[in-house]
């Protein structure tokens, strides 16, 4: 294992039980502080890699090991953000966050005081109290986030995070997840990002794994050299571009 | 005659009854849901009705059956047509419910298509409403068809007076041979009548899948209006579907999100269809308007004076006896509630138990009840009789049989149709058992739950009008207990006191309406202002 790595996925495969193989041997670490985004065809299985890596789904091979600890369990210890922003919709902002403090944390006060904070750290101060029909997209899903982050996490998953927001709302949250979420009130250590969109990667990661192939592999490790802020007018952007969309095609 | 061609006759009949009823009720719902559809007074008037009678139980239907078939006509059509109305009560209004929903649900593009094309009525009927709505009917065909059996075992054969009425069916037919003690031959008629439910149980699953794979809609397209929706109806009806369920589910909650289109545009869909229908419509159901008024109207002015007193005089006991019937509902269904939601769950986080479990449970639901109890009465009763409120124990457990699996489906279907997503944000932030009960799966299905709650107490009557009064199961034991309105129904209905017994249904009718309108309903509107858990997920 690399010095400071957070997490070690470790020749992961995963057939689904009609036989047919979505992945497979897939390996690679993502260290400390350290931002990583799969990139794919769609239909490759990067979702599918997300749940495994969680353990929501059990691997059919291999393992993920989280500080030199194998995973054979789900745990909040790895959160996952869906795609398709999940929160309840009879619960409040702060009833969403505070949903996975509860067990964990025997004072109320403390547990309402965590999500207070973390909905803070997300930029939804005073919003504690509005129900998930009363915020817009981005606000509901920065309240997935904020729970995510309660659970004190040591990695976060992505799952398309943006994929549902309006351009402009996507834009700004993208602007400002990076720095949330290492944010020093949380716990976070790495973040796996899935996503279509090659710039929202390219602005946000440290590094880009390329999935492509049938059972899926990784062809393609890039770490992305260009300090941050980025703009997609760096030249430099256009270049690593390239070399991912070289990866992606033909779709194999 | 051979007895067993005698019992498979009498099998085939009472079949063939609840399948006719259940054809024509699907093909009068058509016509009647596209007249509610093309005229916001008859659809105010047809679904405002429809949510009125189908809050009543099937048996206040019962006295007003006797007085309009088996005294008016009489003879053996009298009967027949006595236990084929009394059927349909128990199986129409949630297959013609879902048929208007349907029609109110068709994609705005689908029907544009068919206006642009310039289909016909007929070939809009047939190419469009027909299949569109084949889904729906299909989901509910399972409820309607429990029902039906549930009903027409025991409205086969009453008595009013001194005189037994009786139609040819498996239901006379097992009431019969077990007055007569022979035993062989009820065990054969009750293997009879299972084959039949088993087969048919089978053939519904099976359409349901057919129907949802073939004319189901799994596309976010716009829809012209959800309509008047009955919540109850909605998600009960899932109960019949098991593999198809998530989709269906998925459909319905797509549909919930759509923004209502404008009224104008609304109707403009319906233009194709000819101005002189609705007349037709209108026409027909004024008809039966002055029918009715006219039947209510002579019956007033035939009572006299004193026996309207008479009958006001025996109101508060009426009153008494319902309070006792009311305890016994609510024991029945907080036991029912408990045992679908601790056995639901765990069936359906168990799907491969469950893929066993269920069509097995869905063929005992499917199977009357009032067939077997008498075989569990007579298998326990020597025992039971000894133990303080032995006869409240039997006619809980006739009540529960009648009406658990209600309840069981609904939040059983509930916790199927919790999206996947939460599944995972239960299991990644490693939430405890009653933790995810109490904050999740439990408000997430209470919407599946209220309706089933709402059947299950419905239903609850048809065990008790069964269980309260019925004096001679086996060797002169039975069950009679000592208050309960519907023993009072059972005891005026047996001793040909019609009068009474259709005050006493009345009375009953406006108490179960009004808790309805006061208690189930708003419990249902908060579900469905709240706790629509396919709402929580954002993106779809």
């Amino acid at each position: 294992m690399q010095i400071g790595a957070v997490l070690k996925v470790d020749g992961l495969s995963y057939i689904y039980p009609s036989g047919k193989a979505v992945f497979e041997d897939i390996s690679f670490e993502v260290g400390e502080n350290e931002f990583v985004s799969i990139v794919g065809p769609s239909g490759i299985g990067k979702s599918t890699l997300l749940r495994v890596i969680s353990y929501l789904i059990p691997p059919t091979r291999g393992k993920v090991i989280l500080l030199g600890e194998e995973i054979k369990a789900p745990s909040s210890r790895i959160a996952l953000i869906h795609q398709s922003i999940a929160t309840f919709p009879w619960m409040t902002a702060l009833e969403n966050v505070r949903i996975v403090v509860d067990g964990k944390v025997k004072d109320r006060s403390k547990a309402n005081e965590i999500a207070r904070k973390m909905l803070e750290v997300v930029g939804l101060r005073g919003a504690e109290d509005l129900y998930p029909k009363e915020m817009s997209g981005g606000m509901r899903q920065r309240v997935a986030i904020a729970r995510a982050l309660a659970a004190n996490p040591i990695v976060l998953l992505m799952d398309e995070p943006f994929a549902h927001l309006d351009e402009l709302t996507a834009e700004g949250l993208r602007q400002e997840i990076y720095y949330i979420l290492f944010n020093p009130e949380t716990t976070l250590k790495a973040v796996i990002l899935v996503s279509h969109n090659l710039d929202e990667v390219l602005e946000l990661s440290d590094r880009v794994l390329v999935m492509n192939g049938s059972p899926a592999r990784v062809v393609n490790d890039l770490s992305i050299n260009i300090p941050r802020p980025r703009q997609p007018r760096d030249p430099r952007f256009n270049e690593y571009l390239d070399k991912i969309y070289s990866s992606l095609t033909p779709i194999r | 005659m051979n007895p067993i061609i005698v019992i498979a006759a009498a099998s085939t009949a009472t079949m063939a009854r609840v399948l006719a009823l259940i054809g024509l009720t699907i093909l009068v719902g058509w016509f009647m849901a596209y007249g509610a559809t093309r005229n916001g007074f008859i659809e105010s008037v047809y679904v405002s009705a429809i949510a009125a009678l189908e809050s009543v139980p099937v048996i206040t239907f019962f006295p007003v059956v006797l007085m309009v078939f088996v005294y008016r006509i009489g003879g053996p059509v009298g009967t027949e047509l006595a236990t084929d109305v009394l059927v349909l009560t128990a199986i129409a209004w949630n297959i013609w419910i879902a048929q208007y929903q349907a029609l109110k649900t068709i994609p705005n593009d689908l029907l544009e298509v068919s206006r642009n094309y310039e289909f016909g009525f007929w070939k809009t009927m047939r190419r469009l409403i027909v299949p569109y709505s084949m889904p729906k009917i299909a989901a509910n065909l399972f409820p309607s068809f429990a029902d039906a059996l549930f009903y027409i075992t025991v409205s086969e054969v009453f008595t009013v007076g001194t005189k037994t009425y009786s139609t040819f069916g498996i239901g006379s037919l097992i009431a019969e041979l077990i007055a007569s003690g022979n035993w062989s031959l009820v065990w054969y008629a009750m293997a009879s009548l299972a084959i039949w439910v088993v087969a048919l149980t089978f053939f519904f699953r099976w359409f349901a899948r057919y129907s949802v794979s073939k004319y189901g809609l799994d596309t976010a397209m716009q829809v012209r209006r959800r309509g008047r929706t009955s919540l109850r109806r909605t998600y009960q009806a899932w109960g019949s579907l098991v593999g198809p369920m998530k989709r269906l589910s998925r459909h319905f909650s797509t549909l919930a999100r759509v923004p209502a289109i404008p009224i104008a545009e609304r109707r403009a869909g319906w233009r194709i269809l000819k101005r002189t229908t609705k007349y037709v419509v209108i026409g027909i159901g004024a008809f039966l308007m002055f029918v009715i008024s006219l039947e209510i109207g002579e019956f007033i002015i035939s009572v006299p004076g004193t026996y309207w007193l008479f009958l006001l005089g025996y109101t508060p006991l009426i009153l008494y006896n319902l309070a006792f019937d009311y305890l016994r509902v609510f024991i029945i269904t907080v036991i029912s509630l408990l045992i679908a939601v601790f056995v639901g769950y765990a069936l359906a986080v168990r799907q491969r138990v469950a893929a066993f479990v269920l069509p097995v449970v869905q063929v005992l639901s499917a199977f009357p009840a009032p067939v077997y109890f008498p075989l569990v009465f007579i298998a326990t009763y020597r025992y039971v009789v000894h133990i303080p409120f032995g006869t409240e124990l039997y006619v809980l457990f006739l009540g529960f049989i009648s009406t658990f699996y209600y309840v069981f489906y609904s939040f059983w279907i509930g916790v199927q149709a919790v999206p996947n997503e939460f599944w995972e944000i239960m299991r990644n932030y490693e939430l405890g058992y009653f933790k995810k009960l109490r904050s999740i799966v439990l408000p997430g299905t209470l919407p599946y739950l209220v309706a089933g709650l709402s059947s299950t107490i419905d239903s609850a009557w048809g065990g008790l009008m069964i269980g309260e009064y019925w004096p001679n199961i086996y060797d002169g034991k039975g069950l009679i207990v000592r208050y309960g309105l519907m023993k009072m129904l059972d005891l005026y209905t047996y001793s040909g006191n019609i009068g009474l017994a259709g005050w006493s249904s009345l009375i009953f009718a406006i108490i179960v309406v009004i808790f309805s309108i006061s208690f189930t309903k708003a419990l249902m509107d908060l579900a469905r202002k709240k706790y629509v858990i396919e709402e929580g997920v954002y993106g779809v």
